[in-house]
């Protein structure tokens, strides 16, 4: 016959603080895993914008990004990145390079898609539409947030890859056509996936869709 | 194979990373900008460590990083000359970008300034001799012309502006005909560094031309001769450009 041994008060009291001290020791890990947490989602439909027709919505793993064009500076690359925004062709692309605290690159349509990553050719695909002539003549000032197309080492290869950057660039005025800047959401951006060291992102964070307001 | 190609994929994408706008920009290493609000748009950066570069040979440009109360003063002389360029024909003939630092070497041999049209730069050494400063930086912007425009400043047209006799060096380092004294009695050259080669020899006028205009030389048939072709070629880029 096996006696029931009676757990004491102070056992009790042991387990009880043992139990206590897991949840409070993992639990901020699992919630702080969370890296959207802080972040603030904007919903574009609570905001009132004057000029909604040349306002892009970004939508990234922790919320919107909400981008305001230019067609009166770069009147083509605005065009340009309008039209493939409207065709969706954005959406699942993925933010293949990425420099912590500095720059956001985004949508190599080719080699940078979900569907269809390829890490040994991303960055370096086209869209299909061909080139189009760098604008970089109207004085544009490239601050925290603003958004322009990437091109490659020679002026008038842009196309449909675009960068965010999340630091101040004064060089690259008269560099990179501008067409935009973030108007709500960069917190989004700065969540986006890094590696330190390497050029390209591994497994990387991607764009959920990308559309215009209207 | 696999382990090649994971060695392969290593080397190629986990190469460190060069987070350096001005870096990816002009792929000079260790540069600062030193100031790019300017009413020609030129961006002027300046070494806050020594550099090594390779244009076409590697590596075998070196300049060291200025101090700061030199960089301060150069700077205005610099950019009284540079400010004469308007930002239109600075685009015509792609320089975008002053680079300054100190003791500029190429092959260990000092040099006023190394222009490079395409990367849009113009190096130049702030500590080159302050008799021909002024002189120098005209001398060296006209190097980012010549690269721009070689059909327009055509060195053999150059050369018989010149008695039958005279032949220029193999290189303008070829021989020691460095001297920028600028001759009293011009004989077709400014000065013994214009002998060296036609595209220095059109570089020193061009330099003497917008440091002294033209107000001396008119007797000199040569000069005259190379003064014309220089303005002529000048004012074929912008219209609107005054020396």
């Amino acid at each position: 016959m096996i006696n029931k041994i009676k757990i004491t008060k102070s056992e009790r009291i042991i387990l009880i603080f043992i139990v206590l001290l897991g949840i409070f020791t993992l639990g901020p890990l699992l919630i702080f895993k969370n890296k959207c947490l802080f972040v603030k989602n904007y919903d574009p439909s609570k905001i009132t914008f004057n000029n909604r027709k040349d306002i892009a919505v970004l939508n990234a793993k922790c919320g919107n990004v909400i981008i305001e064009l230019y067609p009166d500076i770069s009147p083509k690359a605005v065009e340009r990145f309008k039209n493939l925004t409207k065709l969706g062709a954005y959406d699942g692309a993925a933010f293949h390079r990425v420099i912590e605290n500095k720059l956001i690159q985004a949508g190599d349509l080719e080699f940078g898609k979900k569907e269809n990553l390829d890490y040994g050719k991303v960055g370096t695909g086209k869209s299909g539409l061909g080139t189009i002539k760098s604008e970089v003549e109207t004085s544009f000032k490239y601050k925290r947030g603003s958004v322009g197309l990437a091109r490659t080492f020679q002026l008038n290869t842009e196309d449909s890859q675009f960068f965010i950057i999340l630091q101040d660039e004064p060089l690259f005025e008269g560099e990179y056509t501008p067409i935009g800047n973030v108007l709500y959401g960069i917190e989004v951006l700065e969540k986006v996936k890094f590696m330190p060291k390497f050029h390209i992102v591994p497994r990387p964070d991607f764009i959920n869709s990308l559309k215009m307001l209207d | 194979m696999t382990l090649f190609r994971s060695i392969l994929f290593f080397f190629i994408f986990v190469t460190p990373l060069k987070a350096n706008t001005i870096y990816d920009l002009i792929k000079i290493p260790n540069l600062e900008i030193y100031e790019t609000n300017t009413i020609n748009r030129l961006r002027y950066l300046y070494a806050v460590r020594p550099f090594r570069l390779g244009i076409n040979v590697k590596k075998n440009i070196h300049c060291l990083n200025p101090d700061k109360k030199t960089l301060d003063n150069k700077y205005k002389i610099i950019n009284k000359n540079l400010n004469r360029y308007s930002s239109r024909f600075l685009k015509r003939i792609n320089l975008r970008y002053i680079v300054l630092c100190e003791n500029l070497s190429i092959a260990k041999i000092n040099t006023a300034g190394i222009p490079n049209s395409e990367m849009r730069t113009l190096i130049l050494d702030i500590k080159f001799n302050d008799a021909y400063f002024e002189r120098a930086i005209h001398h060296e912007v006209f190097h980012v012309i010549k690269d721009s425009y070689q059909e327009l400043f055509n060195e053999v047209e150059w050369r018989n502006f010149n008695t039958k006799e005279f032949a220029y060096s193999d290189c303008s380092t070829c021989s020691n005909k460095l001297s920028l004294v600028t001759y009293n009695k011009t004989k077709g050259f400014f000065t013994e560094y214009s002998k060296s080669t036609a595209s220095e020899d059109m570089a020193e006028v061009f330099s003497h031309l917008m440091v002294y205009q033209d107000k001396t030389y008119a007797e000199d048939p040569i000069i005259k001769k190379k003064i014309l072709f220089i303005k002529n070629n000048i004012t074929t880029i912008d219209t609107t450009f005054k020396f």
